[in-house]
């Protein structure tokens, strides 16, 4: 090669480095670029959550506690413990790390996610984020942010020395991912939990009454969440593998992402402006949880020989729902009767509309008839399935069991539902009874109701009530419909027993139709002119263009 | 800062920026605010004056989405309150009687998280963000962590949060307390440059001539009742209040007393260090035709000087001291 081609190589070889370069600086720029576009548009509180967190001596104190009892854990253990040499010890490792990143986790995760909210009402700071452009739906997705961003912060801490289990042999990496991912949606699912706690805790007595319970169930998790995991590693290898488990997996994950929706917008909907509708997005995802519930109750129908369970499945699906609408439904007729302005703007307009979705609105009368409506149709539905398998079902429970327990439970929460509301509505007349105030009166009535034949029971002389089921007892929906699934239909006098409660129940239902009847007459309000002269300018209708030469536009 | 567009240019056809309508604000028995109604227009400084727990805290509240009327409504730039308050919000700026301030974050990133929950992206915030702290003389101290500020400066800092989107409308519940005098000055000349700029400001504050100085239109609150609304001068007009006059005549003024003493409006007719000076019942106008009378009696007046009545003399006569 002559010296001026290996001049031209050199050449050759400095561009092609110069570009190669270049096209990394470019990728680098771009990289930076779109981190800097999503910065920009990440979650106002994320971001100032994020800043605040990082400079905090609680973070930095238990990020370095964190660290140093990882270090301290895997130094005593190679110093202390033979067996790490020669046996597979991944596991106990795992355990030891597990627990330490269970603290930060289970107990000051979710607490600083609560005490972020909390502290915003005591130091003012709330009134200043509301009155800004944040929906509050935001504020508290800004909050989860953080408190994953924190999640994540120890978990980095903590990984090298997972990292260090999994090189110790006896854990797979499927098992500590799964792991992992368990704990992150149980540190996620208990910052929710705390946030609406947050939400809750308006008043200072609240708060602190509140914390000191938070405090003890987050430390109750901690605690429980040790062992959890010991079975977990040492039970993996088997039901890893079973898809049973994974189908499970998925039925859980369901469950839970609908009741983390459920907890965000109860969460958003306790800190909104009080015009705002606050019931219409908890009752759609009521329904979808509801619709998860059914779906996964009639998997195990589908395996071989499952059909022949229907009747227990029905009966226990109508245990777990009918608890579900009877609370559900006992916040629902808690709500405040009147729609504001706001409200009356998105009501449903059209005639389908109407007849479907006006069940979603707030008000008692329409949660009272959201919670009928579900029940009558989880009643038929199971009564349908019942019936149509009824050749193949096991008779255990047996048909009309099953039937009775239906209808009884239907009964006894239209009855619990509609009492509760009136007795609410006749309260209103004289005082202001709240949400939790109206909650706590229909647990009252369900108390009462449960209470006062047993007292009854122990001022006759003969005592017999006290021991033995009668229908003395019927306003006792729990000994009823526990004594009719476990001994039978007769048990209860179950057909003299429907002529006490199915009347009582439409009595109910039609004593309730007054305000219910009222809360339908709502009807979609017109914009007002300022804001539909706003509306047009913001988002003006496009103009027609002539579809054709000889079409003159309008 | 940019400044805003008057929604109109002719004052007939102007849109009040703010505007109360039979507001009413009850805690159980406590009537905080009571039939309360008034209007402000771009480029105003409305100062909200009365004693404390007159309800002047509780009216900013609602205006500010923060608080749920009783009864009546509020309106910002024709915006309901109660209806629209996001809508009010976007064009609404609150600075409260508290500083509400993080910890661990200093002045610009302060400014930053509100600029983002206000909606400001990219440059436009990074814009607005110098823009408010040269307005408010804060950008030597970007960098310093807010617990270090001094009461004015974190003074400063709110004033420069409530004006981060630009809104065209700012309340300000007592801005100027706790300040050093030379940082009223300022707040005061910021103040006027915000109304310049075409803003509707809503102020209140305790030191009364404060407010005298910078507000075309002053509301007189007590017990939650809105007593007098208007100028000092249309106020003070209004009342019927007394006002003190001293006049000088050429040559012996006793003849001038005992003529003054002698008509019922007058009180207190003295003869001090050459002046004559005498409570008068009544505005400018009887004060006039007072004038007018003595000269056609024969007196020779060389000097005559009604003491303009100040915001505290017209508050101390409209309001009468009563708490609930």
């Amino acid at each position: 090669m002559t010296t001026a081609a290996s001049f031209d190589q050199f050449d050759a070889d400095e561009s092609a480095q110069s570009s190669r370069e270049d096209g990394v600086t470019t990728w680098f720029t771009k990289l930076l670029c779109l981190l800097e576009a999503i910065a920009d548009r990440a979650n106002p509180i994320l971001v100032k959550e994020t800043r605040q967190a990082l400079k905090s001596r609680q973070f930095v104190l238990t990020f370095l506690v964190v660290l140093i009892a990882c270090w301290i854990a895997s130094f005593a253990v190679v110093a202390i413990a033979p067996n790490v040499y020669y046996g597979a010890e991944g596991g106990s490792m795992l355990i030891v790390y597990c627990a330490i990143l269970a603290f930060p986790l289970m107990l000051i995760v979710p607490y600083s996610a609560y005490r972020s909210l909390a502290a915003e009402q005591e130091d003012n700071t709330y009134d200043l984020l509301s009155i800004t452009a944040l929906t509050t739906g935001q504020i508290i997705t800004g909050k989860l942010g953080s408190a994953v961003v924190q999640m994540l912060v120890y978990l980095s801490a903590v990984s090298p020395c997972i990292a260090f289990a999994f090189l110790l042999r006896g854990i797979d990496a499927l098992t500590i991912v799964v792991l992992l991912v368990y704990f992150g949606m149980a540190s996620l699912g208990l910052s929710m939990l705390a946030l609406l706690v947050g939400t809750v805790a308006k008043v200072r007595y609240t708060q602190v009454l509140l914390s000191v319970l938070l405090i003890l169930g987050l430390a109750l998790a901690f605690f429980l969440s040790i062992p959890l995991v010991g079975t977990f590693i040492y039970e993996s290898y088997s039901f890893l593998r079973s898809t049973s488990y994974w189908v499970w997996n998925l039925a859980f994950f369901t469950l839970y992402a609908t009741t983390f929706a459920l907890v965000h917008a109860a969460a958003s909907a306790q800190i909104a402006f009080a015009s705002e509708n606050r019931s219409t997005p908890l009752r759609r995802i009521m329904v979808v949880q509801q619709a998860c519930f059914l779906g996964w109750v009639a998997v195990p129908l589908l395996y071989e020989n499952g059909i022949r369970e229907i009747n227990g499945a029905v009966l226990v699906s109508a245990i777990f729902l009918g608890i579900y609408w009877y609370v559900m439904g006992a916040m629902l007729t808690s709500e405040w009767p009147y729609l504001s302005r706001r409200v009356q703007r998105s009501l449903p307009q059209t005639k389908m509309g109407r007849i479907f979705l006006t069940w979603f609105n707030p008000g008692p009368g329409t949660g009272y008839m959201f919670c009928v409506a579900n029940l009558t149709m989880i009643a038929v539905i199971g009564l349908f399935l019942i019936f149509l398998f009824s050749a193949v079902a096991k008779n255990s429970p047996s048909l009309d069991q099953v039937i009775y327990f239906l209808t009884f439970g239907w009964c006894y929460i239209v009855i619990f539902l509609g009492l509760g509301r009136l007795l609410i509505s006749l309260a209103r007349r004289f005082i202001f009874v709240s949400m939790t105030a109206g909650f706590l009166l229909h647990i009252i009535l369900l108390l009462v109701a449960c209470g006062t034949p047993q007292i009854l029971a122990f001022m006759s002389l003969s005592g017999q009530y006290y021991v033995q089921y009668s229908l003395l007892h019927s306003s006792n929906p729990i000994w009823t419909l526990y004594v009719l699934a476990d001994e039978g239909s007769a048990s209860i006098e179950a057909f003299t027993l429907s002529f006490i409660l199915v009347p009582s129940a439409l009595i109910v239902l039609l004593l309730n139709m007054r305000t219910v009847a009222a809360e339908m007459q709502y009807q979609r309000s017109l914009l007002p002119t300022r804001v539909a002269e706003e509306e047009a300018l913001l988002h003006p209708e496009p103009e027609i263009e002539p579809s054709n030469p000889w079409e003159n536009p309008l | 800062m940019n400044s805003t567009t008057p929604n109109s240019c002719h004052p007939a056809e102007r849109r009040p920026l703010i505007e109360l309508r039979r507001l009413y604000r009850y805690f159980g028995e406590t009537r905080a605010v009571e039939n309360m109604s008034f209007e402000v227009f771009p480029g105003e400084v409305f100062g909200y004056i009365g004693p404390n727990g007159a309800g002047k805290t509780t009216s900013m509240r609602i205006l500010a989405t923060l608080d749920e009327p009783t009864a009546g409504d509020a309106f910002v730039d024709g915006f309901s309150v109660i209806d629209d308050p996001d809508r009010v919000r976007r064009r609404l700026g609150f600075m409260p009687d508290y500083f509400g301030t993080y910890l661990n974050v200093n002045v610009r990133e302060y400014l930053d998280f509100f600029a983002r929950a206000y909606g400001l992206r990219g440059k436009e915030r990074n814009r607005s963000i110098e823009s408010v702290m040269e307005f408010t003389m804060l950008d030597r101290l970007a960098e310093k962590p807010i617990d270090g500020l001094s009461k004015g400066m974190k003074q400063r800092l709110c004033l420069g949060r409530t004006m981060i989107h630009n809104p065209s409308v700012l309340i300000l519940d007592e801005p100027a307390a706790g300040l050093d005098p030379r940082a009223r000055i300022e707040l005061r000349e910021m103040i006027a440059q915000l109304a310049q700029m075409g803003k509707a400001v809503l102020i209140s504050s305790h030191i009364l001539t404060e407010l005298a100085e910078i507000c075309d239109k002053v509301g007189i609150i007590e017990t939650g009742q809105l007593l007098a609304v208007g100028t000092v001068d249309e106020i003070s007009a209004k009342s019927q209040a007394k006002s003190q006059v001293r006049l000088r005549t050429l040559g012996d003024s006793q003849p001038l007393v005992q003529w003054l003493s002698k008509r019922d409006e007058m009180e207190d007719v003295l003869l001090e260090l050459g002046f004559v000076a005498f409570t008068h019942q009544g505005g400018q106008a009887e004060q006039a035709i007072l004038l007018r009378e003595i000269i056609g009696a024969g007196f020779d007046i060389v000097e005559f000087a009604s003491k303009t009545k100040s915001l505290e003399d017209v508050f101390l006569h409209v309001t009468e001291g009563r708490v609930q």
